[in-house]
């Protein structure tokens, strides 16, 4: 970012010309500061060339296998997902220098160290009820690779699930998953059915289900679920 | 006065037994004369002095003072009440009594103010009915059977009026009738309505008019008395009907299972009409009972068509016009009660198509009739492809006139006659290969080159499988027949004009029939009594792909005219059946989208409950929509972006322009 990291230059050059002596305490950190940011920026933009793939000009799937290793954190960690959220990474897979800018600069980090450091607290973050959903949305978003894509094959939304809603939602996720993979109704999942499975989460008691509402505005894929854990268990 | 009253007091009480009464009406009508007399001479008091000093006038202090006297004497005020009591209580069992005496006396008690009437004798006059009515009706119910009983009560309810009219005041009426209602019926009911061997039910089964009426006009007075009949009733004819609906006995005879229906229809119109007064209530009573089980059976709507086929095949055949019309509008009334009206209307289109193209309709005059009864209850819609088909039927006749006309060379041969169908109108059916015999094949060439070329930019494809052919035949002893056919079969047949005898390879090979068909049209020719106009070996009763077949020279039949081959609609298979639902099925998706596309974009954002119902209410004419189907056609416009749930209240949807 030369151009941003000048106009930081200029304004601590013009202090440091017009202020009196007192001042120039003030002026040497400011110029120590804008310095540093400009250490900064220019920290992550190399943090950036060291994964990325040069002549894409972006960190492909290698680079982010190649970076999660070196953070010492699993490719299929939730943390990287949420990395791509914060990151606001519009192709899953990749990640563009102003993504990568945006997200670290987002986390405040700029070695490795602190990257790793900010992830335990990113997770606290996504996690949040107030970001949470928004996070879950993207997380399906993320997954639609092709242009004009719909739906999630069923295969991935249950890793998926198991990955963003697993930690919180364990039962549940395992029952839906497993209905999934029997189920023949459908062969993807849409951007409706999947908000539908966390509202499930946040709403319904588990595993009774006993507030359960068919005739309620769910999708109908949950209320096959709901009548075929019913019937599993016994009861209906 | 005061002593002089004392007097006939007791002269009074002195009388025995039945003068009691006598005598105090003597005294009465004499006190009564002597209070004229009196006010008379004290008319100027009683005009003047007493108003303005607001004293009781003479003729008033003189009742009071009877009353007080006489009536509230000890010795005379129970005796008086037993007596007359005893007199109702005589005349009730059956015994003959002085009727103008209780009038007098009655009426004495009623001049003498109303609160002597009720307080001195009315009141008591209630309570003893009441009693007696009730020792009487409980010992009708242990004896009678249901009709008798309300005859009884009907004929106590009438001596009361009666008696009243006779000696009582007539405000009394109401009070006794409401005593009578009450002990004889009200009480009475559930064990009335339900009673073994002549109860409610057992009256509707017999048609017993007179009774029905009595029970309808007694219960009509007590409260919940008609509920009570119209309950027993509704829950009765549901019964029948669910049974006749589900037994599986009726269900092979269509026909005889839509005649059923209208034979229990008229009966409890009937019943309505001649019992229950045309009640208006009843009348919807019995719409809700049909509505509940007519729809119990899935077929039902398909039993109709074919009751109406029949009907418009043969069933109607010598009827007079106004008849004819009766028996549509019956059938129409059934009509009304389907839920699923679209069903009915891919099976009537098809048999109609049928009986159209079959020729075998018995009136014009009355398919048209039921088309219109149909465009009333159903809208334009509903009846523009039938009526087109009717159009195509006509126009057909023209083009054919036309040909003929413009090819007079073509007389001689055989006659073709060509009906056009517009796609779209006529059921679609699959067409099919099939070689016409090369006679055929070039009277179709000239007709294909004739119509097209009044009719540019059109295709015409032929439908083998729809078709028939008369054909004039010479067996083997000489014997002359016309055999009617299906097209299958012509071409079939045709070919033994060159061939003694061809096996079915040949056959399938020559006129590239498809196998089942070939198989089915072999048999009809080959297999059965009466149309074996074919001769095969072996004599099995399938068709193998070696058989062999022959022209059966033996043939005989007593007609001139044989037919075989015809395309009677008949009661579906179960695979037609299913492969007819699911059509039906599919042609409901796009109602059901369309329906919620129309209501959301009128009301923009709605919740889900009330667009289910919604949906439910416009679509409901033609059929009942299954919430989860609804709900699937919401979920797939949703994901085509036509609506999108609220983010915060996800039961809302919104209508996304």
């Amino acid at each position: 970012m030369p151009r941003a990291s000048k106009r930081k230059a200029a304004p601590a050059s013009s202090s440091s010309v017009t202020a009196p002596p007192p001042d120039q305490s003030r002026s040497r950190t400011a110029k120590a500061t804008s310095k540093t940011r400009l250490k900064e920026s220019d920290q992550i933009d190399n943090l950036f060339d060291t994964y990325a793939n040069s002549s894409l000009g972006q960190i492909d799937p290698e680079g982010i296998e190649t970076l999660c290793s070196d953070m010492k954190v699993e490719y299929t960690d939730v943390r990287i997902l949420m990395l791509a959220w914060k990151m606001k990474a519009q192709r899953q897979g990749y990640f563009t220098k102003d993504e990568w800018q945006a997200g670290m600069k987002a986390l405040k980090a700029n070695t490795l160290l602190k990257l790793v450091k900010a992830l335990s607290e990113l997770k606290k973050e996504a996690e949040a009820p107030q970001n949470f959903e928004d996070f879950y949305s993207f997380a399906f978003k993320y997954c639609l690779t092709e242009e004009k894509q719909k739906g999630v094959d069923i295969e991935s939304t249950c890793e998926l699930l198991k990955i963003v809603l697993g930690y919180q939602f364990r039962s549940q996720v395992d029952s839906l998953v497993e209905y999934l993979k029997v189920q023949k109704d459908y062969k993807v999942i849409n951007k409706d059915q999947w908000m539908g499975f966390l509202r499930f989460c946040k709403e319904i008691s588990f595993p009774d289900m006993a507030n359960y509402d068919e005739n309620q505005a769910w999708p109908l894929i949950l209320d096959n679920f709901v009548d075929w854990k019913k019937q599993k268990s016994g009861g209906r | 006065m005061t002593s002089h009253l004392k007097e006939i007091s007791k002269s009074i009480e002195a009388a025995q037994g039945e003068s009691f009464l006598e005598e105090l009406n003597r005294k009465w009508n004499d006190h009564n004369k002597a209070l004229q007399m009196i006010r008379d001479i004290l008319m100027y008091m009683d005009r003047t002095y007493i108003p303005s000093n607001h004293k009781t006038p003479v003729h008033e202090l003189g009742l009071n003072l009877w009353r007080d006297n006489i009536i509230h004497s000890s010795k005379i005020q129970s005796r008086l009440l037993n007596t007359l009591l005893e007199l109702v209580h005589r005349e009730r069992t059956g015994e003959v009594i002085d009727r103008g005496l209780m009038r007098n006396i009655i009426k004495m008690l009623m001049d003498l103010g109303s609160a002597v009437y009720q307080e001195d004798f009315e009141k008591h006059f209630l309570e003893v009915s009441a009693e007696f009515y009730k020792v009487e009706s409980q010992k009708f119910i242990e004896c009678c059977d249901c009709g008798e009983y309300l005859k009884k009560a009907e004929k106590r309810l009438n001596e009361e009026i009666e008696r009243v009219t006779h000696y009582l005041d007539a405000k009394s009426e109401i009070k006794i009738t409401s005593v009578v209602e009450k002990e004889m019926i009200a009480n009475h009911m559930p064990r009335l309505v339900h009673m073994e061997n002549s109860g409610l039910v057992n009256m509707l089964l017999d048609d017993k008019y007179e009774d029905l009426g009595r029970m309808y006009n007694l219960f009509r007075r007590v409260p919940n008395g008609l509920l009570t009949i119209r309950e027993v009733m509704t829950s009765h004819l549901r019964e029948t009907g669910k049974q006749l609906v589900t037994d599986p006995e009726r269900l092979k005879d269509p026909v005889e299972f839509v005649q059923r229906l209208l034979d229990e229809k008229d009966k409890y119109d009937s019943i309505i009409n001649k019992a229950f007064s045309n009640d208006k209530t009843f009348q919807n009573a019995l719409t809700n009972s049909f509505e509940y089980f007519i729809n119990l059976n899935a077929r039902s709507p398909e039993f109709i068509s074919l009751f109406v086929d029949d009907k418009l095949r043969k069933g109607l055949k010598g009827v007079s016009e106004e008849d004819v019309e009766i028996i549509l509008d019956k059938v129409m009334m059934l009509f009304r009660y389907l839920q699923e009206k679209d069903v009915f209307e891919k099976y009537y289109k098809q048999h109609l198509a049928k009986r159209l193209l079959s020729g075998k309709t018995v009136s014009d005059d009355a398919e048209r009739s039921l088309i219109v009864k149909l465009k009333t209850e159903c809208g334009y819609q509903f009846t523009s492809k039938l009526e087109g088909m009717f159009t195509d039927m006509k126009t057909s006749q023209d083009t054919m006139q036309g040909f003929y006309a413009s090819h007079p060379e073509l007389g001689e041969g055989p006659t073709l006659v060509v009906q056009v169908l517009t796609t779209g109108s006529w059921p679609t059916q699959p067409s099919s290969t099939c070689n016409l015999p090369s006679e055929m094949s070039a009277l179709c060439e000239k007709f294909r080159s004739y119509y097209l070329g009044t009719h540019t930019g059109r295709r015409l494809s032929w439908q083998t499988n729809m078709g028939n052919a008369d054909m004039k035949a010479t067996f083997g002893k000489g014997q002359k027949h016309e055999l009617n056919v299906s097209t299958y079969q012509m071409c079939v047949l045709m070919l033994f004009n060159n061939a003694e005898r061809l096996n079915y390879k040949e056959i399938e090979q020559a006129t590239e029939i498809p196998a089942p068909e070939l198989k089915r049209c072999l048999q009809s020719m080959a297999c059965v009594k009466g149309k074996n106009v074919l001769r095969k070996e072996p004599m099995s009763k399938d068709i193998g792909e070696e058989d062999a077949f022959f022209v059966n020279d033996k043939f005989s039949s007593k007609f001139y005219k044989v037919k075989i081959g015809t395309v009677v609609a008949q009661k579906e298979s179960e695979p037609e059946k299913q492969e007819t639902r699911q059509r039906v099925e599919e042609d409901r998706k796009p109602q059901i989208e369309a329906a919620l596309v129309r209501i959301m974009k009128s009301r923009r954002v709605l919740d889900h409950n009330n667009l289910i119902s919604e949906v439910t209410k416009q679509l409901q004419q033609r059929f009942l929509p299954n919430p989860t189907e609804i709900k699937k056609r919401i979920e797939s416009l949703i994901e085509r972006d036509f609506l999108e749930r609220d983010n915060v209240d996800r039961k809302l949807y919104r209508y996304l322009a």
